[in-house]
């Protein structure tokens, strides 16, 4: 029993430093959550429960308009950030190693080492060139800088889908006759598949979470609820933007959920 | 596949900007737009306003700058008015279309910022000033000493807002000078008295509308509508106006020169210059509007408020801070550094 090797878990303080970490972690969330149902217009004076401010956000307009953009604006981008996502894994994962490898991983994950606000910036200029150019405003453009910036998180997941799954499967496939599609759809696909859904739900959660892109990105009438959001600081919070931010968080964590199980459920 | 990307399409034609008659795109503040006063123009007019909000007037002039923004309307800070004219963003407003041009208070006609108005027209106006709970301290409250040389009561119950034009300013006027002063010594006074003043200081953070009702903060250098709203939870909670000077704000809306529907803009521009519409923006936003006879439409409790209805005696010390010289933007923010180190 002795012979037991190094366990994080069995060095002194590691309790207490759990909990002090999951405390600094949940404890403003919780706060938030718990003043979502202020009867008050106060974020910090507790005054009795209520969902008033649920049915306030609820029956919003600019909240409900919003929200809609949001999500469609996160399927869409989701959708294509997975489907180049996808490509590009399969393109750097189903062959033996090869030269400039780490290169392209750095090039695929670039947006998630460049400062968000730089991204931001460098859209604005050159969507602002090509708007006046195109005399095209619509969501394209969000869906656009969404879907660049989503792919490297739906990458992420996928690839180490693939990089778990023996590259001689393929090799089986094509001994048994398999057409190089046949073995893509019947062998390959089925078994990434849980890296590609957590890929997208990654995705999805990351665009609709986004503010700094959006907010340069977006054009007349095109405000997400993330930015909804933003634009409530100046003025004094109420309450409506916890109820908000609840929601938002209890979709996002179903989303997290699903993912979760997902992962999960082939290991 | 084929539906797919149908769908996607229809999907991305009807997200876009309509750019058909009976629209108009205004870029404003967030949360600063009465749902009611655009429900209240649709009704009488016909035209769909569609809002975007920024949080800054920095975001919002950097946007309008990239162009390809699709905004007609937008209403930056009095500060910022002049910047957007220079690089002719906006365009002069034709009088002729306006004819409630005539409803602006005598007051907000002729303005350092915008000579006679012919470039903007009011939003809402505002004052920075000294928000304090009278039940810890019952002395006078129209002087920048409160956050200054602050009161003993006070001491390290005080907040200043993180805004270090109007804060540096206040200092400024407190010691005799000028805003936008390049005097060194007057510099020097003001930058001496922040420094000594900032250990009574409990915290230098936005938030005062809900420390003052909540009793976590006694005082705050504060906006006068932010105070207000602090005294409605929290009565003791008044609004000093310091007489050695205090800043005032106002946002404008303007047209912007590449506006794609400009009669839209102008119906609207006149609609909220007829007094019974300026107080529904004042009613939302909790500010005063620089319309005359709009105060007869406000709510109740703001018609007599004193944070939103300047007493008399106070309004000479209001001070619209012009956007200073390089040099003097240099020293404010050299006393800023200091203070915040």
């Amino acid at each position: 029993m002795a012979e037991r090797g190094f366990q994080a878990t069995r060095l002194p303080g590691f309790a207490a430093t759990a909990v002090i970490v999951f405390v600094a972690l949940y404890a403003p969330i919780l706060t938030l959550v718990v003043y979502s149902f202020n009867a008050t217009n106060s974020i910090s004076n507790w005054a009795g429960f209520s969902f008033d401010w649920y049915v306030k956000a609820w029956n919003n307009e600019a909240v409900k308009d919003a929200a809609l953009r949001s999500l469609v604006l996160a399927t869409m981008a989701a959708t294509i950030a997975t489907t180049v996502a996808t490509m590009a894994a399969l393109g750097t994962t189903r062959r033996r190693a090869y030269r400039g490898q780490t290169f392209i991983y750095v090039v695929i994950n670039q947006p998630l080492m460049v400062p968000e606000i730089v991204t931001a910036v460098a859209l604005l200029i050159v969507f602002g060139v090509m708007k006046q150019a195109t005399g095209y405003q619509g969501l394209g453009w969000l869906v656009a800088a969404h879907a660049a910036f989503c792919t490297p998180f739906a990458y992420l997941p996928i690839r180490a889908r693939l990089e778990g799954m023996d590259l001689t499967l393929e090799a089986a496939a094509a001994d048994l006759y398999a057409s190089p599609w046949q073995a893509f759809r019947h062998v390959t696909l089925p078994l990434m598949f849980p890296g590609i859904l957590a890929g997208f739900m990654l995705a999805f959660v990351i665009s609709l979470d986004d503010v700094v892109i959006t907010e340069f990105v977006k054009s007349a009438g095109q405000e997400t609820l993330s930015t909804y959001m933003l634009g409530q600081l100046r003025r004094a919070f109420t309450p409506e933007v916890n109820a908000i931010s609840t929601a938002l968080l209890a979709f996002t964590v179903l989303l997290l959920l699903g993912f979760f199980f997902l992962t999960r459920k082939r290991e | 596949m084929k539906r797919t990307a149908a769908a996607l399409a229809a999907l991305l034609a009807t997200t876009g900007v309509a750019s058909a008659e009976g629209v108009l795109n205004l870029y404003n503040w967030g949360n600063y737009t009465s749902p009611e006063l655009l429900e209240k123009f649709k009704a009488e007019t016909g035209i769909t306003v569609t809002l975007t909000e920024f949080d800054s007037n920095d975001t919002a002039l950097a946007k309008v700058d990239a162009g390809g923004h699709g905004f007609d309307l937008v209403v930056p800070s009095h500060s910022y008015v002049p910047i957007w004219m220079e690089k002719g963003l906006t365009v002069p407003l034709d009088l002729a279309r306006l004819p409630n041009h005539a409803n602006i208070a005598p007051e907000w006609r002729d303005l350092d910022w915008d000579p006679g108005r012919a470039n903007s027209i009011p939003w809402q106006w505002g004052s920075v000033g000294m928000g304090v709970n009278t039940a810890v301290y019952g002395g006078d409250i129209n002087t920048s000493a409160i956050f200054l040389e602050t009161p003993p009561e006070l001491v390290g119950k005080i907040n200043v807002v993180p805004e270090m034009v109007d804060v540096v300013n206040l200092a400024i006027m407190y010691v005799g000078g000028a805003p936008c002063t390049e005097d060194t010594e007057v510099l020097k006074k003001a930058r001496d008295l922040l420094v000594a003043a900032k250990p009574n200081w409990i915290a230098m953070d936005y938030g005062a509308t809900e420390r003052l009702s909540n009793n976590d903060w006694a005082a705050s250098v504060n906006w006068n509508g932010s105070t207000m709203r602090a005294r409605l939870a929290n009565p003791p909670v008044a609004f000093g106006y310091p007489r050695e000077g205090y800043p005032m704000f106002m946002d404008n809306v303007m047209l912007l020169a590449d506006a794609q529907n400009v009669d839209e803009a102008y119906l609207f521009m006149d609609f909220i210059m007829l007094p019974e519409n300026a107080a529904m923006i004042s009613a939302f936003a909790r500010y005063a509007n620089g319309i005359a006879g709009s105060e007869a439409f406000m709510p109740e409790d703001m018609k007599t408020a004193p944070e939103v209805v300047t007493p008399e005696e106070h309004k000479a010390a209001g001070v619209f801070l012009p956007v200073c010289s390089q040099q003097a933007q240099e020293y404010v923010t050299a006393i800023w550094t200091e203070l915040l180190k």
